[in-house]
């Protein structure tokens, strides 16, 4: 490709002078920003005094969330079935129930989240994480979109409805907590995002021949509820990120003192055994900053701590060994000559 | 045109200037073989080459059916476009996937098809070969419609075409081979035509070929005798045509022509191409024997030649180490996914999110599994597809958009616009903008690059006689020289500058015997040429003047200097001539003319006086002349004007050696039969007439020689000196005499007086190897300083030295030297002197000239630069940039070539880091999700994150922004140095950058990750994290190394920021997606602000950090000047550089 200007054919001597504009002429008013030390320095004590201060705040922040881990998935094989867990958990005449009990280490204060929570589950494995439908779950009229939904697709030539490994797969051990005896409620309406609810769930679609093949995987759904009312598949259907996740199962409403013992009845239905997965209760409650997590707050203050470090070494560094900007004898060609 | 390899004023300079270089044709040979001799006798041999039958064509004048009956020739409809409407898709399309880039894209698209392999949606996997590929298209379509707009109006043009014995209108697409035209005064010429007659009753026929090759001056063409009375309306013309098969050579023809019975020959002069101008003559008659896409105009119009920059050499390089990235991250992946599979081969069945096979049909398979051999194979491309931008195929595109971006701005720059010939800078190649900024070699010519090329006369010697005395501008005394014609005065239209006593002398002198050799002398200037007096009006009706048209420069100041002095030629046809002595108008019959050739050197005519003496005039270079004139008598004239021409060549004038001979009447009868002979032949015709000419050129007398000053053009020696001082050597290759380019040499600064000159002329190849081992014996030491030598090596010595052994010791002489000057060097040594350089050293050679002589150093060297000016538009054809002066090399280079470089290497770092960074953070994710290839980032935002989400502020800031203003890169050429040792781009900042990249990706990656460990956070929410995450972050990279903001900076980053954000929202806002609403819910969160906000300061801080701290104890030149630019006082700057620049010691 050739730019240039063309004469026209016969050789019209128009003036092909370039049109003067600050642009063509790479003129443009700018802003010539150089960091001087002084902007050098202003800046890192600015992130200093910036990030400090929010990396205590987020460390206090997660300091006062109180929170209640207990894992039961190994606790609550009975004894007898200890070297047959596959066995145990996939056969549908074995008790599954299973009462623990956890201690409440600090006062509690409402809203306290249950979550679930699994280890070593891939819920964002690629064969996982493709199988489903989002537009059978959105409206009736999308039934028979299994495609992407496979093994889970079709039971017979008819769809399954919700299709695909994820609503198969659905988590459904239960908990039922009680303190001395008296019931805490847990609330399990509201635990899912008010958009899936409102549109990305249909209120026209019911469970359709699911978990009614040969392995079932999971929960069973109530067929009579449309699927924006089931909020348990709703939550389990934003897959999880990572390998380890929490899923909230309920809220309760109540507060918890400390040192109150919490009796746990478990139905120990869902089998992670098969691939080394772990099962754990979550009690716990929130701040502003989510659940219990350090990081930030550590990572604040070591960003800040070192901004703070390398202020400090600018400032020495320009004290003594100072240069002067714009200084002619720091070019190359000039402190050549002066060595000869 | 004049060449200065030959320096002389040649007669008819076309057949040797094309010769020894074909136009576009690669026959450039690494070297010189043979030198001068041989590269034109060769050329001779291509331009005059006899017709053979088998490589001919016949052309029945006026009978087109006859013509085309056994052979189809072309017809003359033109077709620059390369499509039409069906074939546009294909075609464009093949040409497209031409380019690797393009097929990688491909094949990456046509594997993710495959269902095994499906990680991106269809539309998603397709989309940014589509952008690419739609984008290409429609900027070819354009330009092709232009170019199909261009052939309509060209093929719809009108002519007259002889039909049925009448002249009768035809559109320029329909004339076929063999019909006779018809054209009027500035009519463009609709194809090549052999001339058969022309308004002028001698068959004068005067064209302007500024559309074929630049020249803006007339030329002449003739029809032959035999036609040019013939009426072709009423007197049918019944010839055969026989000639060469069509060529791209616009300076040769070659073919015989039947009429009557009567065989003629035709030549260059009897023939006027398409593309050229009929003027001062009112019509012309001719056949037209090529047609279309076989004219000549057509057969040079092929595109630039196709170089690849350094740096994107450089680059390549790297790309193939990302390659090999990219291989390992994806082994790495498939390793682990192997390992993965097997450790949980058993559970596979039941697993979950595994669910190996598939119970609703019968017989229960594998669902989608074939094994684990299968599933890493699989594995493997899965994750070449995910990681496919970890080789920046954008890059691909971004550096042409940049290299458009970078020609608009050099076009359109006033700095190196050439006010005197209006002509822009140009951009012909296109790829290789960033080579400006590296250059270490210029090679340059002199004449016409160097200097002016407008000759003035200055000097004369006559007979052993110096006037070079007190000079008087004619303005001073009277108006010039003037004639009376037919009660209006001429004038010529330029004025000379008059020796007096010379003017007296041949005003007054008549009867002296120095007046008549004075007489003798003014004669032979004004006769012996090919210059054609063309009377032009003024504003006063009583006034006009003459222009005197020719091709060679030389001729014209000979001419107007002859007519300053009373000797104006007045008329020329191909018979005779009028000249106007002292105001008496004389006729001369031109009974016969030797036109140059650049193996003779020289040009002759023979004269038939009024008095009915004959006269042969001979004018040619002196050392061509001293072999003919006639040693007998006149020595101490000889010598005399010997050690004139010394002395003028000495100060640098380019000279000329006139003579002539009485011809007896029998030797010119012999003369005359022999030459009719020649000139008629079918079979070695150039070889004869040359025989003939050398047979009549002997035994001159010598008459005089004359001066020429050929003007250094504006700005060259401030040129040279800041190109120097920018640590660029510039070498000068010329066709000039070693005392000329010596004085050139000195005028222009490349020399200076106290510098050694280290001369080396040689006969032979053992005084050569004599002479350079000498030359390293003295200066050759590493302790030599190198601003203090200088080399001067003539072509002769260059035959012995190229291509021998002897180049090493050359090569290592020269560079040791501050300046060489090579001259009397052929046009293939020039290439050979410049393949010296480039084969043995890695510095990056430019190499500028404006004559066909130039074209083959040109075509060598790394970069190569026309002068658009004087001489033909074959350097510029040839060239990868043109321009109209010298001087325009130091903005060229200095500031463009600075800022190209500086803008090219940051770009390509900028889009290696970029896109690394966005794989790295995918290979993190991959590293939690069972090696599965699991994006958390949406199939769309990967897709878009090369094409939209960063795209645009790369490309605009590598147009836009300026490490350095133009004053301090004017003021300091040092700062070219950064290109020279290139700062910008290399294995160093190339490992920086990918660490920058690793810790980066690891920032982006790993804070969220953290952060949102054990929570109950969703894939979608923590990919749009991600997503924000590194476009801000990379976005905010671009920001801290942008020098300047102007409103467009600010605009293409902040807007990119913006633009990313409401595609975010865009997609999360589809219901059907699985991450639907997910940005909402994430932007709800105080923790993803934190995040956000902690991943930015922590990814750039270990950059800031080294940033400041080299800026502070290690500033590059350009810091500290980007620093006086802004806090300093340049002009301080600029006295102390000068000061302590140790090259000015």
């Amino acid at each position: 490709m050739e730019v240039s200007t063309t004469n026209n054919a016969n050789g019209a001597s128009t003036k092909s002078k370039p049109h003067h504009s600050r642009f063509t002429q790479q003129e443009l008013p700018a802003w010539k920003p150089i960091l001087t030390p002084g902007w050098v320095i202003t800046s890192f004590l600015a992130i200093a005094f910036l990030f400090i201060p929010i990396g205590l705040i987020s460390l206090f922040a997660s300091e006062r969330v109180v929170e209640i881990v207990y894992r039961y998935d190994q606790e609550c094989i009975p004894e007898m079935y200890c070297d047959n867990v596959t066995g145990y958990i996939q056969s549908s005449h074995t008790n599954k129930t299973c009462i623990k009990n956890v201690t409440v280490p600090k006062k509690m204060i409402a809203p306290i989240f249950v979550y679930y929570q699994l280890d070593n589950f891939y819920q964002n494995h690629r064969r996982y994480v493709k199988s489903r439908s989002d537009k059978q779950l959105r409206s009736a009229s999308g039934e028979f979109s299994t495609k992407g939904c496979e093994p889970e697709a079709k039971l017979g030539g008819a769809p399954i409805v919700p299709c695909g490994l994820i609503a198969w797969s659905l988590f459904n051990d239960t908990y039922s907590l009680s303190i001395e005896g008296k019931v805490i409620d847990i609330n399990k309406k509201g635990i899912a995002w008010k958009s899936d609810t409102n549109v990305k769930f249909g209120s026209n679609v019911y469970p359709k021949n699911f978990q009614a093949g040969d392995l079932i995987g999971g929960g069973k759904l109530n067929e009579s509820l449309p699927l924006n009312e089931q909020e348990d598949l709703i939550v389990w259907m934003r897959t999880a990120a990572l390998p380890t996740f929490r899923k909230l199962y309920g809220k309760i409403n109540s507060n918890l003192e400390a040192q109150d013992v919490i009796k746990v009845v478990l139905e120990n239905n869902y089998n992670t055994y098969s691939f080394g997965g772990q099962k754990k209760l979550v009690i716990s409650t929130t701040s502003w900053i989510g659940g219990k997590n350090d990081f930030l707050g550590i990572a604040y203050l070591t960003v800040g701590g070192i901004c703070l470090f390398m202020a400090l070494n600018f400032i020495l560094l320009y004290v003594f060994k100072p240069r002067p900007l714009g200084d002619p004898s720091y070019l190359s060609w000039n402190r050549n000559s002066s060595r000869q | 045109m004049s060449l200065d390899d030959a320096q002389f004023v040649n007669g008819n300079s076309q057949q040797q200037s094309v010769g020894s270089v074909d136009l576009g044709s690669k026959r450039v040979s690494h070297g010189s073989r043979g030198g001068g001799a041989d590269s034109e006798g060769f050329s001779m041999s291509m331009s005059h080459r006899d017709i053979n039958d088998e490589d001919s064509r016949l052309i029945y004048v006026n009978d087109a059916l006859k013509t085309n009956e056994r052979f189809e020739f072309a017809g003359n409809s033109i077709r620059t476009a390369k499509y039409s409407i069906f074939s546009f898709l294909p075609r464009n399309l093949f040409e497209q996937f031409h380019r690797v880039a393009y097929i990688y894209f491909l094949i990456i698209a046509i594997l993710n098809q495959l269902p095994q392999l499906a990680v991106f949606g269809r539309g998603a996997s397709i989309l940014p070969l589509s952008i690419v590929l739609l984008v290409t298209a429609i900027k070819d379509a354009y330009e092709d419609w232009r170019r199909h707009r261009s052939d309509r109006i060209e093929n719809n043009r009108m002519v007259s075409v002889l039909i049925n014995d009448r002249f009768q209108l035809k559109k320029w697409k329909d004339i076929q081979v063999g019909e006779v035209v018809k054209f009027s005064a500035d009519d463009t010429i609709p194809c090549d035509i052999v001339l058969l007659s022309t308004s002028d009753p001698t068959g004068v026929a005067y064209i302007q070929t500024i559309n074929l090759d630049g020249e803006s001056n007339l030329k002449t063409r003739y029809a032959k005798q035999e036609t040019l009375s013939r009426v072709p309306e009423k007197d049918r013309i019944n010839g055969l045509i026989k000639c060469e098969k069509p060529n791209r050579n616009i300076y040769g023809f070659m073919a015989n022509m039947e009429v009557d019975g009567k065989h003629l020959s035709l030549g260059p002069s009897n023939i006027v191409l398409r593309g050229c101008v009929l003027k001062n003559t009112n019509w012309a008659v001719g056949v037209a024997v090529y047609a279309g896409s076989e004219t000549k105009a057509m057969l040079n119009s092929s595109g630039s030649p196709s170089k690849r920059s350094r740096l994107e050499t450089r680059m390549n390089r790297e790309i193939i180490l990302l390659s090999v990235f990219l291989v390992a991250l994806c082994a790495v992946v498939s390793v682990c996914a192997g390992v993965w599979l097997i450790r949980n081969e058993d559970d596979l069945e039941i697993m979950q999110f595994y669910r190996k096979k598939d119970y609703s049909k019968l017989p229960v398979e594998n669902y989608n599994y074939s094994g684990v051999a299968m599933e890493i194979f699989f594995t493997f491309l899965m994750s070449v597809i995910v990681f496919q931008i970890m080789i920046p195929i954008s890059l691909y595109i971004s550096m042409e958009l940049v290299r458009v971006g970078q020609a608009y701005f050099m076009i359109r720059d006033d700095k190196m616009y050439d006010e005197s010939s209006n002509s822009r800078f140009q951009c012909r190649a296109l790829n290789i903008n960033e080579d400006l900024g590296q250059i270490k070699y210029i090679f340059s010519d002199k004449t016409g690059t160097l200097t002016e090329n407008k000759m003035e006369f200055k000097y004369a010697s006559i007979f052993g006689v110096d006037y070079s005395g007190e000079k008087i501008n004619i303005d001073d005394e009277h108006r010039g020289y003037s004639i009376q014609v037919n009660g209006q005065v001429w004038r010529p239209k330029m004025k000379v500058v008059v020796d007096k006593e010379l003017l007296q002398l041949s005003q007054n002198g008549k009867n002296t015997e120095a007046g008549k050799k004075i007489f003798d002398f003014f004669l032979a200037l004004a006769a012996c040429n090919t210059i054609v007096p063309i009377v032009v009006d003024t504003s006063d009706p009583a006034e006009k003047l003459v222009d005197y048209q020719g091709e060679s420069p030389d001729e014209q100041a000979l001419v107007y200097a002859a007519a300053a002095y009373g000797f104006m030629l007045m008329e020329r046809t191909s018979g005779h001539i009028v000249i106007d002595i002292q105001g008496e108008r004389t006729r001369f019959n031109v009974l016969g003319m030797h036109e140059f050739d650049s193996d003779r050197k020289r040009m002759s005519v023979i004269l038939g006086f009024p008095d009915g003496t004959i006269k042969v005039i001979v004018k040619g270079a002196d050392t061509s002349m001293f072999n003919i004139i006639d040693k007998s008598v006149n020595l101490d004239i000889i010598n005399a004007t010997k050690s004139h021409l010394y002395s003028y060549s000495s100060i640098g004038l380019r000279t000329l050696v006139v003579g002539m001979r009485e011809l007896g009447v029998t030797e010119f009868n012999q003369w005359q039969s022999s030459y009719e002979t020649a000139s008629t032949a079918v079979m070695g015709r150039v070889a004869l007439l040359r025989k003939v000419a050398i047979n009549l050129e002997k035994n001159i007398e010598i008459v005089g020689a004359s001066a020429i000053e050929d003007k250094l053009q504006k700005g060259v020696p401030e040129a040279i000196e800041s190109l120097r001082k920018a640590d660029m050597k510039v070498w000068v290759l010329t066709g000039d005499k070693q005392e000329t380019a010596i004085s050139i040499g000195y005028s222009s600064k490349l020399l200076t007086s106290n510098m050694t000159q280290v001369v080396i002329n040689s006969n032979s190849k053992m005084s050569s190897r004599q002479n350079l081992e000498d030359a390293l014996n003295t200066y050759g030491g590493p302790e030599s300083n190198e601003s203090s030598l200088a080399l001067i090596i003539d072509g002769t010595s260059l035959v012995y030295i190229l291509d021998s052994e002897l180049e090493e010791q050359l090569f290592q002489l020269a560079s040791n030297c501050a300046a060489v000057l090579c001259c009397r060097v052929a046009p293939l040594q020039k290439a050979g002197i410049v393949a010296l350089i480039k084969n043995r050293t890695d510095d990056m050679t430019l190499a500028i000239g404006d004559g066909a002589n130039d074209v083959s150093m040109i075509q060598m060297a790394d970069v190569g630069i026309g002068i658009s000016g004087q001489e033909g538009r074959q350097a510029v054809m040839a060239s990868d940039f043109a321009m109209g002066q010298f001087r325009f090399l130091v903005p060229l280079l200095l500031v463009h070539g600075h800022w190209n470089y500086q803008r090219m290497g940051y770009m390509i770092l900028y889009n290696f880091y970029r896109n690394a960074v966005f794989v790295f953070i995918l290979f993190w994710y991959v590293l939690f999700t069972g090696f599965t290839l699991t994006t958390a980032i949406t199939e769309w935002s990967s897709v878009l994150y090369s094409v939209l989400y960063t795209s645009a502020p790369t490309v605009i800031i590598a147009v836009l922004d300026k490490d350095l203003s133009r004053r301090s890169l004017m003021t300091y050429p040092q700062l070219y140095g950064a290109g020279q040792r290139n700062e910008s781009y290399n294995a160093k900042l190339f490992w920086l950058t990918i660490a920058d990249t690793l810790w980066q990706s690891i920032v982006v990656f790993y804070v969220p990750l953290f952060a949102y460990w054990r929570s109950d956070i969703d894939g979608s929410s923590l990919g749009d994290l991600w997503t924000l995450a590194v476009v801000f972050l990379v976005n905010i990279h671009l920001a801290m190394d942008v020098f300047r903001w102007t409103w467009i900076s600010h605009a293409s980053i902040w807007g990119s920021i913006i633009a990313t954000c409401v595609c975010v929202i865009i997609i999360d806002a589809i219901p059907v997606l699985p991450g639907y609403w997910a940005i909402f819910d994430l932007a709800s969160k105080k923790s993803f602000w934190i995040c956000l906000l902690g991943i930015q300061i922590a990814g750039v801080i270990p950059r800031f950090v080294i940033k400041m701290f080299i800026q502070h104890c290690k500033p590059s030149d350009i810091q500290i000047a980007r620093e006086a630019e802004k806090y300093g006082n340049v002009m301080e700057l600029s006295g102390q550089e000068i000061e302590m620049n140790p090259q000015r010691r």
